[in-house]
């Protein structure tokens, strides 16, 4: 009894005191996904890489929002989002404490508004992910001339786009078939 | 009606009564089996639950609280019935492990009906997958009323267009997109990511020749080889294509 008394005493606690005291993680360890709201541009993709559509994604274009959600009811802590994020938005953090008791609890939801199209009048893209492409642009020092020119186009919708450039396809062609 | 708001009081008066026994049994709907190695890592002697009365029981008459893990599949939903009706009143229902919250990465399989709450009234979520022991411990720990739940859910709204910085502010996208997927490539997303933008701080200095030496003394105290073979290998992309530009 005294023998096995020493060695318990040599060996020490092997029980962590979780949880009143905390208890340290390892490093690398995958824990809740923490968005920041102000860094997201609202690409989607995290949604598309997601694995279990912890996170999805829904465009109300009556409203003119898209809004991005999550469940981390859902989320397996894979680091998917993480790994595709363009902008860093999300990030695994260390906080495993996820536990509750209602299941509202356990969803984040963020709306970010559309851009409305300057030709057709109808949304189509986050306008903060158009401003970030401009920055992008900006940035690789595509923008020198005609800044304006690109401003304008990024706020017309692909459907607008698209027609314009067949029209004026069609005038070059035209054009070319007269002469 | 009447019957639930008796039920609810006599849980209220279980979780103060049973503070110092608390019987778990626990009730595998479907699941991959991570979710049991979680737990049966959690009664282990490094987390011991005992010492707060916690003990996995072998059989749902005995339990206290029930705990189900996986998916609710179709073939197991009959024996969680089963579970769930011979466990006595009142029992507290936890949803365990991203399966049991919500169906997890099984949620649109064919044979899945969803989380445990697709059948049972649960009272506390434990997300994970699976949760890790702490993360067990403290999900119990709140089912009983000893700790607080420390997740809120959250509503975030645009009121203005906000402007999204580039991550990489002053360096050519260009160039960041090869040194991080050059990173990434050779370590990992994780530490890929880490790295070229460690890479990329020095890289904002503009000048070359300056990027160069920082580089070079880095790499000359770096003690962990594989990192200075990374850095090495992300500073060659640079150098072409400064050399290139210049040329
Ligand atoms: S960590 Fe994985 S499962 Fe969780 S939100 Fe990110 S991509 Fe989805
Ligand atoms: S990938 Fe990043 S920027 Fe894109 S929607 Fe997801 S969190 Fe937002
Ligand atoms: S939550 Fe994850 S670990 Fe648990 S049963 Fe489901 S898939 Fe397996």
């Amino acid at each position: 009894m005294l023998k096995l008394l020493k060695k318990t005493l040599q060996v020490g606690q092997a029980t962590v005191e979780y949880p009143f005291k905390p208890v340290e993680v390892a490093p690398g360890f995958r824990g809740k996904p923490v968005y920041n709201f102000s860094r997201c541009i609202a690409c989607g993709a995290c949604a598309t890489a997601c694995p279990p559509n912890a996170i999805t994604m829904d465009c109300d274009l009556e409203r003119g929002i898209k809004s991005w959600n999550i469940n981390y009811g859902r989320c397996i802590f894979c680091g998917r989002c993480e790994e595709v994020c363009p902008t860093g938005a999300i990030a695994l953090s260390a906080e495993f404490e996820l536990a509750a008791a209602r299941k509202e609890d356990l969803y984040c939801r963020a709306e970010v508004q559309l851009c409305k199209c300057i030709s057709c009048g109808e949304y189509f893209g986050p306008s903060r992910e158009l401003e970030y492409v401009l920055a992008i642009l900006k940035q690789a020092r595509l923008l020198e001339s005609g800044h304006e020119g690109w401003e304008q186009l990024l706020k017309v919708c692909p459907k607008c786009r698209r027609r314009k450039i067949a029209g004026s396809g069609a005038k070059a062609l035209g054009a070319r078939a007269r002469f | 009606m009447d019957q639930e708001v008796k039920l609810a009081e006599l849980k209220a008066k279980l979780k103060n009564v049973i503070k110092r026994s608390v019987y778990v049994y626990r009730v595998d709907c479907g699941g991959c089996n991570g979710c049991e190695i979680e737990i049966f890592a959690a009664i282990s002697p490094v987390y011991d639950p005992e010492r707060f009365g916690i003990k996995v029981v072998a059989s749902p008459r005995h339990a206290d609280v029930l705990l189900f893990t996986g998916p609710m599949t179709r073939a197991m939903r009959l024996p969680a019935i089963r579970a769930y009706k011979a466990a006595p009143d009142p029992k507290i229902v936890v949803a365990y492990g991203a399966c049991g919250c919500s169906g997890g990465i099984f949620h649109d399989c064919y044979c899945v009906w969803g989380g445990a709450d697709s059948l049972f009234p649960v009272d506390v979520y434990i997300p994970g997958c699976p949760p890790t022991p702490a993360a067990t411990l403290y999900g119990l720990a709140m089912a009983l009323d000893l700790l607080q739940q420390k997740i809120k859910g959250e509503q975030l709204v645009e009121t203005e267009v906000t402007r999204v910085t580039p991550k990489y502010e002053g360096v050519c996208p260009d160039l960041a997109k090869d040194i991080e997927r050059e990173a990434r490539r050779l370590s990992g997303y994780l530490h890929g990511r880490r790295i070229a933008a460690q890479y990329l701080e020095f890289v904002r200095e503009k000048d070359p020749l300056a990027v160069d030496r920082k580089i070079k003394e880095l790499v000359k105290q770096e003690k962990d080889p594989r990192l200075a073979e990374i850095f090495l290998s992300l500073h060659k992309i640079y150098m072409e294509r400064v050399g290139h530009n210049a040329g």
